[in-house]
């Protein structure tokens, strides 16, 4: 049982009964004693009297104390509920972990305008504050990071502090992993009694039987979850679960087409006329409305013209429902990341298509005009000292017998600095010339020319599945249609004994067909073939401009770009290219932080990815001290000078935590399994939280008052 | 214990009664001597002892059988009797105690021990013989009738020692006295009369029976006549009865109603019983009282 008030201030009002005693006082008659000898004439007299009845003053004082009295209590509005508020903390002592589920579905507004996680902060704030001495408690985080905000020896003051000061995160609810923190804290502990305390909101993605610790049958945790899901004002009803962006192909104009995937969240309500919106650079670009029957996911799709061909960053946003990180999902795009390539040309032919470098213009550009993202240029040997080099990615070398003079110096500088060769050969080629004046370049030394009879089998790629990135693709159908290539002429060729390189394609025979070297920054790619028809039939086979295609991107470090690195909150950043580890790197964050993350030599360059929305990198431009990286993170005020954008990532919440669905305290109980475990919806807890429960008594206490007031008229009356 | 001390009595009061029994000797004694006389006859002289015969001693009260006998000139002196005793009954219970508190006359104790005294004085100048008996339950103290003037030295101090208190019980008490009383005598009860007992008719009845001449005088300070308090008041009795807090107020009319009833009932009850009542108020100057009564006497005798 327990009595509330809904406004205490009126409570001072009982101050007043003190009003009529005062009076009383101040007003009382000085009571005089008389001895005297006719007492019993005068008791007879009074019982005769018809006024006989002398004012009973101290029951018309009585009267007026309670009427102010139960007026006062009934301006201060008493709720008298027959169910008292439920206790979490014990009167023995005990030691005790809170797990505060701060995943972002703790986010989720309440009926008075904050979160749940705000509530649930709350509540464990004034929870604290009546903790007993005796009682030790530690505090853990509900979500993916299962952080110990506090331990036993932690001071209380201060965690209270940092717990009402923070926000729900936006990561997913890890109930396994925070209930194993806090079993490996109480582990630790002496106290006899061990208990849980859970502040969530139930929702089912977080337990997992996975990150549960494996419970004895001689544990004996009491667990204890509250309940917050109550305070939602409204339920979850959509989620953005993906975006996906790309370049509409085959038309004059640049076309970025993004699709969003939204989920209608609810088992039963279909939503009608959902709005999505597309921004992009904080400006709203489209908007839409969508249907969703009940469970299922709807795509829309927003087009929209960059002709620019500059970066895009935007998000996608649905309109707003219970829950609202789930409703915007981030995404970057680059349009157009042309791999400029020099194709020279070793035999030029007055017919074109008996040109050398016929087949690889057509493979890297299909479609004569600008439209893939490798814009081919030919040239000659004759036109090559005229070209600059150095605007080029990619330097293809096509059955060339030697270069201008000088030339190879050029492109060793060329490559050092990061430019990608590509040498194929071909009749054209003079061994010696390669081998003496291009030795720095190429790995290999060219030997002879294997030619097979036309009578006997041709050479064949002799191909595996394989784990290089610019051969991964070659899988299934693609991978026996390589093989059955047919090479009639391969050059023989000899590693140097100076220079590293590898060999990511063979032939049937075990020569190589490709070699792979880096040089510099640069990178050089060998083929032992020739890239028309006159030593093999590989051009006019369909693999061949995927196979060239790839090797040039790859060469141009441009087969993974880091726009493609969609990321969920917590995710951590890999590294995307390689030639990275020396290049000093900046991440700015959506808020606008700046940091420098620490110098690794592991695939992990960036871990804090808490907050969902755009993260760009920059990178030196020119590195004037490698070495020099600090092994910490560090948040930097401003980027430096020479930093360059070498790109963006997304990072988004991962909408497994936006289903409403609450896991019931049955299934709870089997995932732990012999442990006392008791659910406790969040207004039983504490009564006043819902003060309308119980049972007002503002009208009779008014009623009373009334009493009194008639009472006491009806004896002033009769005096 | 110094009578003077205790008996505030006042030679003024005493001397106004002593003129007022001058006054009084030529109007009242032969009447009283005379109607004594005629009830007693016989009884007049007793012998009390001899006296050397000086000149100027009456002759006729030579004794001459003792002259024959010794040669000696012996007066008989006889004992002065009179041929009337009287009781006076005087009330010492709580409730004649009553001191006012915004009177600064008389209180009604002193009252009454100057009637009494009065009343004595008066007797034994006539040479009648006074007795005084105090009593509240029961009897507290008595002093047997006499008729030397010595004797008001007695009485003086009786009064003087009266300490008033108790329980007024007067039917227990006269009918304890009333067979020890002289017949034919006379009796005198001085009392407020403020007692719950509803029998005093009946003793009175019994006091006549014994052909006994009774005067009451009903001593009442004004107070207890006209309640003039105001205000929140507890009164505690004097005697046995539980305290009462009450506004007088509320009951003035009704007490003042109630005693007067009582006054008029015992008034009646004397006059049917031929006993002489006399009310007094503490206020009432005592020789207006005292002539009032001879005067009263006086007239009933000349009846």
């Amino acid at each position: 049982m327990s009595l509330q008030f809904l406004s205490p201030i009126y409570l001072l009002g009982l101050l007043a009964a003190g009003i009529p005693v005062l009076i009383h006082l101040l007003t009382r008659r000085q009571q005089k004693h008389i001895r005297f000898s006719a007492v019993y004439l005068l008791s007879q007299s009074r019982q005769r009297s018809i006024r006989r009845s002398t004012p009973n003053r101290l029951l018309l004082l009585l009267l007026r104390c309670l009427a102010i009295l139960c007026f006062s209590l009934a301006l201060a509005h008493p709720i008298f509920s027959f169910t008292g508020p439920q206790s979490l903390l014990p009167e023995s002592p005990s030691a005790t972990v809170f797990i505060l589920d701060d995943s972002f579905s703790m986010s989720a507004a309440t009926k008075t305008g904050g979160s749940l996680f705000h509530s649930a902060a709350e509540k464990f704030g004034t929870l604290a504050k009546s903790i007993r001495k005796e009682t030790s408690y530690a505090v853990v985080s509900g979500s993916a990071e299962a952080r110990v905000w506090k331990g036993w020896a932690d001071s209380g003051e201060s965690v209270g502090k940092l717990i009402s000061g923070s926000v729900a995160s936006f990561q997913t609810t890890s109930m396994g992993r925070a209930i194993a923190e806090a079993v490996h804290l109480l582990d630790e502990t002496s106290q006899p009694e061990k208990r849980i305390v859970i502040f969530t909101d139930l929702q089912k993605n977080g337990w997992t039987q996975g990150d549960l610790p494996e419970f004895s049958s001689g544990d004996s945790y009491k667990i204890q979850i509250v309940d917050f899901s109550a305070l939602q004002a409204q339920p979850n009803r959509a989620a953005i679960e993906s975006v996906s962006v790309d370049q509409e192909f085959l038309t004059n104009t640049r076309i970025v087409r993004v699709r969003a995937e939204t989920r209608n969240l609810s088992k039963t309500q279909p939503l009608a006329q959902l709005a999505v919106s597309l921004w992009t650079h904080d400006k709203k670009l489209s908007e839409g409305m969508i249907d969703l029957p009940s469970q299922t996911l709807v795509a829309r799709d927003f087009s929209f013209p960059q002709p620019g061909g500059e970066p895009v960053e935007g998000y996608v946003e649905i309109q707003e429902d219970g829950l609202m990180p789930d409703n915007r999902r981030y995404f970057t795009f680059q349009p157009d990341q042309t791999i400029k390539v020099l194709v020279v040309d070793g035999d030029p032919k007055t017919v074109e298509h008996q040109s050398e470098s016929f087949y690889v213009e057509r493979a890297l550009n299909p479609f004569s005009v600008a439209l893939s993202n490798i814009e081919p240029t030919v040239s000659t040997l004759n036109e090559l000292p005229q070209r600059t080099i150095m605007d080029y990615s990619v330097v293809i070398l096509c059955n060339v017998r030697e270069l201008p003079l000088g030339f190879e110096i050029e492109l060793e500088r060329y490559v050092l600095h990061g430019g990608a060769l590509l040498v194929a050969l071909g009749d054209q080629v003079d061994p010696k010339y390669y081998n003496e004046k291009l030795g720095s370049l190429l790995p290999v030394t060219l030997e002879t020319i294997l030619t097979v009879p036309p009578d006997q089998d041709a050479f064949h790629f002799a191909l595996e599945e394989s784990g290089h990135r610019a051969l991964n693709v070659f899988t299934g159908q693609p991978l026996l249609e390589m093989r059955d290539i047919q090479f009639h002429s391969i050059y023989d060729v000899k590693p140097r004994e100076d220079a590293a390189s590898s060999i990511p394609m063979r032939f049937s025979n075990g020569s190589p067909a490709l070699v792979e070297s880096d040089l510099g920054k640069g990178k050089i790619l060998l083929f032992t073939s020739s890239l028309d028809r006159d030593w093999n039939n590989f051009p006019i086979q369909p693999t061949f401009l995927p196979w060239l295609q790839r090797w040039v991107k790859y060469s141009a470090h441009s087969l993974e770009s880091l726009s493609h690195q969609d990321l969920l909150v917590s995710q951590p950043l890999k590294r995307w290219q390689e030639g990275l580890p020396g290049t000093t790197l900046f991440v700015q964050m959506p808020g606008g932080k700046i940091v420098r993350p620490p110098q690794s030599t592991d695939e992990i360059l960036f871990r804090d990815t808490t907050h969902p929305g755009v993260y760009r990198v920059y990178q030196m431009a020119k590195e004037e001290n490698p070495g020099a990286q600090e092994p910490v993170e560090t948040v930097v005020p401003a980027l430096p000078e020479g930093t360059e954008l070498a790109g963006t990532f997304t990072v988004n919440v991962d909408t497994g935590e936006s289903d409403p669905e609450k896991i019931p305290l049955a299934e709870i109980q089997k995932l732990l399994g012999n442990l006392d475990v008791e659910l406790i919806p969040v207004d039983e807890l504490d009564k006043s939280t819902a003060p309308q429960e119980g049972f007002p008594f503002t009208t009779p206490l008014l009623l009373l008052v009334s009493g009194f007031l008639f009472w006491e008229g009806f004896l002033v009356r009769r005096e | 214990m110094n009578p003077q001390d205790t008996f505030e009595y006042d030679p003024q009061i005493l001397a106004r009664i002593s003129s007022l029994k001058l006054q009084a000797m030529g109007l009242v004694e032969g009447i009283l001597t005379g109607h004594h006389r005629s009830h007693h006859k016989g009884s007049s002289v007793e012998f009390a002892e001899y006296k050397d015969y000086t000149p100027g001693d009456e002759i006729r009260h030579i004794d001459w059988k003792v002259v024959g006998k010794t040669d000696k000139y012996h007066v008989k002196q006889f004992e002065q009797t009179t041929n009337l005793k009287c009781t006076i009954l005087f009330d010492a219970s709580g409730s004649m105690g009553y001191v006012s508190s915004h009177d600064r006359g008389l209180s009604k104790i002193d009252y009454a021990r100057t009637l009494v005294a009065a009343l004595s004085f008066l007797l034994l100048k006539q040479f009648d013989a006074v007795g005084l008996t105090l009593f509240n339950d029961k009897v507290v103290s008595h002093i047997p009738p006499r008729s030397k003037p010595s004797h008001f030295q007695h009485l003086l101090h009786g009064l003087a020692s009266v300490e008033p208190g108790g329980v007024t019980r007067i039917q227990d008490v006269i009918g304890g006295l009333v067979e020890r009383l002289p017949g034919r005598s006379m009796l005198i009860l001085v009392s407020d009369l403020l007692t719950r007992e509803k029998t005093l008719e009946h003793t009175l009845r019994l006091l006549r029976s014994r052909e006994l001449e009774v005067i009451l005088f009903q001593v009442l300070h004004p107070d207890e006549v006209s309640l003039p308090f105001a205000g929140d008041i507890v009164f505690e009795s004097l005697e046995d009865d539980p305290s009462v807090g009450l506004d007088p107020l509320d009951v003035r009319e009704e007490y003042r109603g109630e005693i007067q009833r009582q006054i008029a009932h015992y008034r009646i009850i004397c006059e049917s019983l031929g006993i002489n009542y006399v009310f007094l108020e503490t206020s009432t100057p005592l020789e207006q009282g005292l002539s009032y009564f001879l005067l009263k006497r006086k007239s009933q005798l000349k009846q």
